[in-house]
């Protein structure tokens, strides 16, 4: 039930149970006191009804004070290491189940949720099931099986001082139960003006050139300025009202302290209550409701709570891509047959058919928003297609392990992503069993062998938060030599001699040229010059085959290919100059 | 630079705390109110023992009434302590949120005016983390603690009052085990080890969102190159490492805390041996009794009272170690600002001499990631004049960027001068020096608003027709239309998603609204197909008439026609003059215009080979 409820693993549910034990033992071994102090009170008052002090029942009521005493310091050092021990190895089981999760979830689940939100899901919620696991659950829960039994120990003993002491609660109960769905209202618009705050917050970081040069600092963001206002506000009514609901219940509680008293003294004026047991729940009003009002006070953090784990619970009910795990593959020829997608309601592939032939350079154009990155995607099983199929090798690639199917690929994308790591780390992604040699074999062929080594610690320099500290070209190579470390058959090119200066440029070309050799190639190119020299070319628009055939067949047929071309080759020749004009 | 000397610790939340004193005031009047209220149901439940014990041989002789005023006497003294409370916790709560929204504002408002080396060696993980946790975790302290640490100090006093009014031994007996008890934890947590432990368990934190991020960001590589979360080490050993840690930390304090409890819920022990010795020897033994039994009482009241203040001191720490990476954040001097600021004759770019060091600006010992970074500048001269285009040309690495960013202030030079129409621009405001500089740079950013909101970041009270009128200069006039809510489409909401030849032209668009006098182009013709590429020469060509630019370009044919092109090497000016001059000089330009013109002819195809 805990495992399922709170969206915890097997071993994090045993433990919660065991941590609850814990906490109620804990909490029953504080009674002891209770009736060691009654006991001494007993004892203390016998001379004024006429008897003697008897000292020695006082010492032994002492040892057992103490005894009792180291019990519960056993006993509380239990509950230590089963609350807060077992929550910070369950969160960070849950933090690796999450992270662990997360990679196995197609990249069209990425394209929903932006990092901010992700990584939030993923820190801030763990943490809060973390603080909950530790502070408040086993404490809350086992507070109630206490107040229950000590409810019915007190009942046997007296019921009619019993229900007097006890009768608030269900009232203070009903108040709480009743605004309930208005907290819960409430804590999610809370939550949710905490993210925007999130997603300005890194927004703004990461845009930090443009906020300088455009002057929008602090209070000059119009959207952060009012994200955190709007969380200022919402915190501010989300405290009060959840506030004022635990006040008004803890004072309906408190009530009963005179509830107690007032019937106790009816009952013993009327001759059916004993001194003893008046003077025993008057002691207890004072301290019962303890365990109760810390119920009621921990009650907004179980609020988070729950939003925490109903978070974390669709975050891991989001369905991974699966498929035939050992598949192989037979041949590279790719074969997309009347593939439709869509992102989200507008398809942007609409109909297409392509074969891209083994061992040779398929080429991607098209104008910008044609579909060209999108087919890559839907190559490599990032999305699964919405109608029609693709095969790779005469086998659908839906019904092969993305995993699997990654193996046969290689990519180098537009936007290299790097990682704060070693050099030598960021290209063993590639293959993570690689020998250095290999590394260096790869970084080599990939032309930049040269400048990692000019670097401060040459292959172990940490190249900073996504490779910041090299340049573009730089990344863009680091990123080739990956894929020649991968030795994949198909190698997918994403306008990778986008935006280099002329040496970088003709490193990269080179280390290209290198990658191609001998595989099934799928490149993505804005200058077409690059890609006039390709076994087949492919020309989209608006997610439809617009023409297809190699450079000199397109260029003779004087369609969508060839404007392009032209185009380009004017725009080529643009320059900025005063004196020049534009056509 | 001048060092700000701040408080550390406790003294700097409560300096916090009194951000919004009238509040703050208010939640200490009720706080200790509360405090001594909350005494109330207890000296009631002494005095209705008392009335029992007196006549505990004739209970015909109980005074009722007066025995339930005292029990009402109670339960109104909870109460009473209750809405005092809640009084108090909703000023300090109000208190707490507006003071949040004064540090956040604050703190994002002192980042940005940083030199950018900061943000270069400080993560965005890390930076947000500042905002979203450690000056979050403010709340509970100035909220929660700040009231508690009142009653923290009202209740002892209380108590101690209480405590030596009826016999000062006993008092003495309840007192000083609580006093030994504060001496054990302050040494367990306050110690050399527990602050260590603490400040590793941070770190850790750190880390492991630093590597959420970073994951989180990576994934489609991840995915690509069938890495497995265990590979995937950095993440994983974070997430460890934070556990460890945190598990660590926790054991610091378990012995401290499990001595601390176990006395205090057993406080009457202390009283026993006393009542026991000196019940032999009174006198007015009722008298003794009732005093026994009212410290027994007492005894029993006090953890209650007294587990807030053990919350305080374990908290508190954790939250002074938050703020305190905040301050070190606001301590980083921001890049001076002149008393009496100048203004630029003319348009006019100069540089003087000018030197610049990374290492030197940032001056971040614990900056680990300064790899590959060459780009400092050496003895650099070079006018931009007003009207004219001069463009900078180089390898990569070689300082374009570094020499484009110190002029809209980025960096401060380390040494010589950066002027514009003859004022030195360290002289000049930090606003002016931005009205009169406009920039397209190489890495686009949008926000997550409107489209016209993104265009409205060139001038903020342009009217919609000249946001319209500037799209249109750009050139993406025609594209915004298209989308479904044109104008006020949010940018990468519901599948909107721009190609990066329009993401370039809504940039242009920003820069054309803001119509600065100087204009800093980098790389502005990066990522864009054909099609786009010919529009965004449209929309440059637009954006750059009768301004002074200065721009840097990787296709050398983009700049051919340039008034001037510098040659940047490795931080030092190779070269200088016009394209023509330069190619017939045979120099480093030339050289580079040959490999380029070879580039442009490359092409991919079977085998690698190359077509010419």
């Amino acid at each position: 039930m805990f495992k399922k409820f709170f969206g915890l693993t097997d071993k994090g549910a045993k433990d919660l149970k065991k941590a609850v034990a814990a906490c109620i033992a804990g909490n029953l071994t504080l009674i002891f006191p209770a009736v060691i102090v009654t006991q001494i009170l007993q004892t203390l008052t016998e001379p004024l009804r006429g008897g003697a002090i008897d000292t020695g029942r006082l010492w032994l009521l002492l040892g057992l004070g103490a005894l009792s005493a180291v019990i519960y310091g056993l006993v509380y050092s239990v509950e230590y290491d089963n609350t807060y021990t077992v929550s910070y190895r369950e969160s960070t089981a849950i933090r690796i189940e999450v992270a662990e999760h997360m990679r196995r979830l197609p990249l069209s689940f990425f394209n929903r949720k932006d990092l901010s939100e992700l990584t939030t899901n993923m820190m801030a919620d763990c943490s809060t099931v973390e603080h909950v696991l530790s502070h408040v659950l086993p404490q809350l829960i086992a507070n109630c099986v206490t107040v229950t039994l000590i409810c019915a120990l007190l009942t046997v003993y007296d019921w009619r001082m019993s229900l007097a002491m006890f009768c608030t609660l269900p009232v203070a109960a009903a108040v709480i139960i009743i605004s309930k769905k208005l907290q819960a209202k409430l804590g999610e618009r809370h939550a949710r003006a905490k993210l925007e705050v999130a997603e300005k917050t890194q927004e703004y970081l990461e845009g930090v050139k443009v906020v300088k040069a455009f002057g929008l600092s602090g209070e000059k963001s119009q959207a952060l300025k009012s994200a955190l206002n709007r969380m200022m506000k919402e915190a501010i009514t989300f405290e009060s009202i959840v506030g004022s609901f635990i006040t008004v219940a803890s004072m309906i509680v408190q009530v009963g302290s005179g509830i107690v008293v007032l019937t106790g003294v009816t009952l013993l004026t009327g001759g059916s209550l004993d001194v003893i047991s008046l003077l025993i729940f008057t002691l207890l009003s004072v301290k019962i409701y303890g365990p109760f009002l810390s119920v009621l006070a921990l009650f907004p953090e179980l609020m988070y709570f729950t939003l925490s784990t109903k978070r974390l619970r669709r975050l891991r009910a989001e369905t991974p891509m699966t498929g035939d795990e050992s598949a192989e593959l037979p041949n590279y020829t790719v074969e997309i047959k009347n593939v439709s997608f869509a992102y989200n309601k507008d398809d942007v592939i609409r109909g297409l058919s392509l074969t891209i032939p083994q061992n040779g350079v398929t080429a991607l154009v098209g104008p910008s928003g044609s579909g060209k990155t999108t087919v890559s995607r839907l190559i490599a099983r990032f999305f699964d297609v919405r109608e029609g199929e693709i095969l790779i090798g005469g086998r659908n690639i839906r019904e092969i392990d993305p995993e699997r199917l990654m193996r046969y690929m290689s990519f180098v994308f537009q936007d290299v992503v790097l990682f704060n790591d070693t050099v030598i780390n960021n290209i063993r992604i590639g293959k993570k069993d690689a020998s250095d040699e290999e590394v260096f074999a790869a970084a080599r062929l990939a032309r930049c062998d040269e400048f990692i080594r000019e670097m401060p610690n040459g292959y172990e320099t940490v190249i900073g938060e996504n490779g910041s500290t090299l340049s573009g070209g730089e990344r863009q190579r680091v990123s080739i030599a990956r894929a020649l470390l991968k030795n994949a058959p198909i190698v997918l090119l994403d306008e990778a001699t986008a935006s280099l200066d002329p040496e970088n440029e003709t490193k990269i070309q080179e280390a290209i040229s290198e990658l191609v050799k001998g595989r099934t190639v799928i490149v993505i190119a804005h200058r077409l010059r690059t890609v006039v020299g390709a076994d087949k070319i492919a020309v989209l628009e608006d997610g439809v085959l617009a023409e297809e055939g190699t450079g000199a067949e397109l260029l003779a047929k004087n369609g969508l290919f060839a404007r392009l071309y032209k185009i380009q080759n004017e725009s080529l020749g643009w320059g900025v100059g005063a004196k020049k004009t534009l056509r | 630079m001048e060092k700000i000397t701040r408080k550390k610790g406790m003294a700097r939340l409560l300096e916090l705390a009194f951000t919004k004193k009238a509040l703050i005031a208010g939640s200490t009047v009720l706080a200790a109110l509360s405090a001594v209220i909350s005494f109330v149901p207890f000296i009631a439940v002494y005095f209705i023992i008392k009335e029992l014990v007196l006549n505990i041989n004739n209970l015909g002789a109980l005074n009722g009434e007066y025995m339930m005023s005292l029990g009402w006497l109670a339960g109104g003294g909870a109460i009473a302590a209750i809405a005092l409370n809640y009084g108090a916790l909703m000023c300090s709560h109000i208190a707490a949120f507006k003071t949040l929204y004064k540090l956040k504002i604050n703190f994002a408002g002192h980042i940005a005016a940083l030199p950018l080396g900061f943000h270069s060696s400080n993560s965005t993980g890390k930076l947000r983390k500042v905002v979203d946790e450690n000056i979050e975790k403010l709340e509970g302290f100035i909220a929660h603690q700040f009231p508690d640490l009142v009653s923290t100090f009202t209740t002892p006093l209380a108590a101690a009052v209480l405590l030596f009014i009826f016999d000062w031994r006993l008092g003495l007996c309840c007192f000083a085990p609580l006093i030994l008890l504060f001496a054990i934890q302050t040494i367990f947590t306050g110690g050399k080890r527990g602050r260590e432990t603490l400040k590793k368990y941070q770190d850790t934190l750190e880390d492991m969102n630093n590597a959420a991020v970073e994951y989180v960001r990576g994934v489609s590589v991840v995915k690509a190159f069938n890495q497995t979360v265990f590979s995937f080490r950095r993440f994983h050993s974070a997430i460890k490492a934070y556990g460890d840690w945190a598990l660590r930390y926790t054991k610091t304090f378990k012995p401290a805390l499990v001595i601390f409890l176990a006395v205090l819920n057993n406080l009457y022990l202390f009283l026993m041996p006393l009542i026991i010795l000196l019940s032999g020897k009174v006198t007015d033994y009722p008298a003794f009794v009732l005093s026994s039994i009212f410290y027994i009482i007492f005894s029993m009241a006090l953890p209650g009272l007294f587990m807030k203040i053990m919350y305080v001191s374990q908290g508190g720490k954790q939250i002074a170690d938050g703020i305190e990476r905040m301050d070190k954040v606001l301590d980083t001097p921001v890049l001076p600002e002149t008393d009496k600021p100048k203004t630029a004759k003319d348009y006019t770019v100069w540089f003087q001499n000018v030197a610049f060091d990374y290492y030197e600006d940032s001056k971040k010992p614990d900056s680990k990631d300064t790899g590959g970074e060459t780009s400092a500048l050496n003895d650099v001269s070079f006018s931009a004049k007003q009207g004219e285009i001069t463009a900078l040309v180089g390898p990569s690495g070689s300082g374009k960027s570094t020499i484009a960013h110190l002029i809209p202030r980025f960096y401060d030079v380390t040494h010589g001068s950066i002027k514009i129409g003859g004022a030195d621009i360290r002289d000049m405001q930090g606003e002016y020096l931005m009205s009169i500089v406009g920039f397209v740079f190489q890495d686009i950013f949008l926000f997550k608003q409107s489209i016209a909101d993104n265009i409205l970041v060139g001038d903020k009270n342009a009217s919609r027709q000249r946001v319209i009128e500037a799209a249109k200069a750009a050139e993406c006039h025609e594209f915004i239309e298209k989308l479904p809510k044109g104008y006020d489409t949010v940018i990468g909401s519901n599948g909107v998603h721009l190609s990066g030849g329009e993401r370039q032209r809504l940039v242009i668009a920003r820069a054309i609204l803001k119509n600065a006098p100087i204009l800093v182009l980098d790389e502005a013709t990066a990522f864009a197909d054909p099609e786009n590429e010919w529009k965004i020469q449209l929309a440059l060509s637009e954006l750059m008439r009768n301004k002074t630019v200065i721009i840097i370009a990787h296709r050398l044919s983009t700049v051919r026609g340039a008034d001037k092109i510098i040659v940047v090497d490795k931080g030092k000016i190779a070269e200088e003059g016009t394209h023509e001059a330069l190619v017939s000089a045979g120099g480093r330009y030339s050289r580079m215009w040959e490999q380029y013109t070879r580039a442009a002819d490359w092409s991919i195809s079977k085998g690698g080979q190359r077509h010419v």
